[in-house]
């Protein structure tokens, strides 16, 4: 069991100084717009992963027109205390320790805390791009193997060589067949690995969204998922070799699992074009829990979950499903914003377990 | 900075585009130089000038040298057979400091990579292939660095040699000499399980 008991923010977004308790598994808060609950969540997920959900850059997480700022927060993991501590120097330094040992490698501290954050703009992950999903999928496999994540960065290595060496190819009128022979075999080897283990994650985190959409929409609406692959019937050898004039011309790589995607489809037909609103957002919970699923098998403990502003676009029903799901059924920590105070009230009461409500003004 | 000359500040101009040397380092060397003899700084000049401008590349090996072949090379004492391939001089420097290898070197003068612009094109690798053809040569022995470039050099080279009868192997990557194996990273751990040695071998070291 994995617990956050104690959350203290200094010059943090819009926190000059502040802390929290945390007595209960799951915690409610509310407050206005602006008024910071999201950074709460953030923070959390700071400790987590070493760098904001929001912003690539930490110098925008430091409060408007301070120097520095200092994010401590004490777990309990196990039973055994864990104090994690992030300070961001006036120069921009960055220092994370873990019980007082500082950190040399921040990829160190990625996988120890593990937590899931839910947050609107997620529904990118449903309309937007097959890099967005490819994002999701890499995340979820690398915290769980380290190996995967290296050949995955490997692979982009060579992608980038390769490109580069067909663009000066175009550039010079001339090509080395041999260089790019060998390019080829390197990337062979790391594309079918990752495209292998791609395969065996698939299968099961697409039956567990699958379920978990069920369980929030209690319906069927014909929803499938499925894992979509230019190396479902090649090789990727022969992919290679049969695309090597059109990748000449276009001078990149047109084939290879960097164009993997996650098909997703409604009644046979595209889901982000036909799917409502609150489809796209029962779908996004969907996934998210199932990588919670994921995780917690593969850590032995339940991940944190940060639930940011997930009343909206969802009615009632479903709204209540997913609630008990994530409140009764699981036995992980809970963080959940909304801007109505009675609406949240209203539906942790009516789930009949225990909360603790924090207000936030502004 | 404010100089009161402008032939220091030329100095020190000098001095600063030097690696890793910053205007103050610079003006410190320069303000030492100046507290020293005429002829002594007349010294260190030349010999700097004549460095660049008499020092020669082995023409088999590509190695600095002070003639038209390096002194590694013209000693008959050495196995000519036997060619260690590295990137660039430094590196022969410090497998020569092992003294453990007596055979020949090939210096290629950096790595394949195309995305900063090094193609086979700009390295030696023309003059090692036809090395192994003229020279008979037995083996061969790569010594670059462990990453993805080192690797895509090494299979190009392989490939460009395989007709011929000479054998190709690479040096050993694993677990460094008096390291503790918990702080051994896991891919050099794994990778040493997956190539590791008989005991019998490994004694005789």
């Amino acid at each position: 069991m994995l617990q956050l008991q104690k959350l203290s923010l200094t010059q943090f977004k819009n926190y000059d100084w502040q802390q929290w308790l945390f007595n209960e598994r799951i915690v409610a808060i509310c407050g206005p717009n602006g008024s910071g609950k999201t950074n709460l969540l953030d923070a959390l997920y700071y400790l987590c992963f070493t760098k904001s959900y929001f912003s690539r850059q930490d110098a925008l997480l430091v409060q408007r027109g301070k120097q520095g700022l200092r994010i401590e927060g004490n777990f309990l993991k196990d039973d055994n205390k864990n104090d994690i501590v992030c300070v961001i120097r006036e120069n921009n330094k960055k220092e994370f320790s873990l019980n007082g040992e500082e950190y040399k490698r921040f990829s160190e501290h990625i996988g120890k805390f593990p937590c899931v954050m839910i947050a609107p703009d997620d529904v990118e992950l449903i309309t937007g791009a097959s890099e967005e999903r490819r994002k999701f999928i890499d995340t979820i496999l690398s915290q769980c193997n380290a190996i995967y994540l290296q050949q995955l960065i490997d692979y982009n290595k060579i992608m980038q060589q390769r490109n580069s060496l067909l663009k000066a190819a175009a550039e010079h009128q001339r090509l080395d067949d041999a260089l790019l022979d060998i390019l080829d075999e390197q990337l062979t080897g790391l594309g079918q690995s990752i495209y292998d283990q791609r395969s065996i994650f698939l299968q099961q985190l697409i039956p567990l969204s699958i379920e978990a959409y069920h369980s929030i929409a209690q319906k069927e609406d014909g929803l499938s998922i499925n894992y979509d692959s230019q190396l479902h019937n090649r090789s990727l050898k022969e992919l290679l070799k049969e695309n090597r004039q059109r990748d000449l011309y276009l001078q990149r790589t047109s084939c290879g699992v960097h164009k993997d995607d996650l098909e997703i489809q409604m009644h046979g037909q595209a889901f982000k074009s036909i799917a409502s609103q609150g489809q796209r957002k029962s779908l996004l919970f969907a996934m998210k829990l199932a990588e919670f699923e994921l995780l917690k098998q593969q850590k032995g403990f339940p991940p944190i979950l940060l639930l940011d502003d997930v009343f909206e676009k969802l009615d009632a029903t479903r709204m209540h499903h997913l609630l008990e799901k994530v409140c009764k059924k699981k036995d992980a920590q809970v963080f959940i914003t909304d801007t109505h105070r009675e609406r949240l009230e209203k539906a942790l009461t009516e789930l009949k377990v225990h909360f603790q409500l924090i207000t936030l003004d502004n | 900075m404010q100089l009161p000359s402008s032939l220091l500040e030329n100095a020190v101009a000098e001095f600063a585009k030097l690696p890793g040397v910053g205007k103050k380092t610079a003006l410190r060397l320069v303000l030492h130089l100046l507290k020293q003899d005429v002829a002594e700084v007349q010294h260190f000049g030349e010999t700097i000038a004549k460095m660049r401008r008499d020092i020669k590349f082995c023409q088999r090996c590509h190695n600095v040298s002070d003639g038209d072949i390096c002194s590694i090379c013209a000693n008959s004492m050495r196995n000519r057979q036997l060619i260690c391939v590295v990137e660039n001089i430094r590196d022969v420097i410090a497998i020569e400091s092992t003294q453990q290898f007596n055979g020949t070197y090939h210096v290629l003068g950096g790595i394949i990579s195309p995305l900063d612009g090094i193609g086979p094109d700009q390295l030696t690798i023309e003059s090692l292939v036809q090395r192994i053809e003229k020279e008979s040569i037995e083996e061969i022995i790569f010594a670059l660095s462990p990453n993805i470039q080192g690797d895509t050099t090494i299979y190009y080279i392989q490939k460009k040699i395989h007709h011929l009868p000479c054998k190709v192997t690479t040096i050993a990557r694993g677990i460094a000499f008096g390291g503790e194996l918990e702080y051994a990273d896991e891919m050099t751990l794994a990778r040493s399980l997956a190539n590791r040695l008989p005991v019998q071998q490994y004694v005789k070291g």
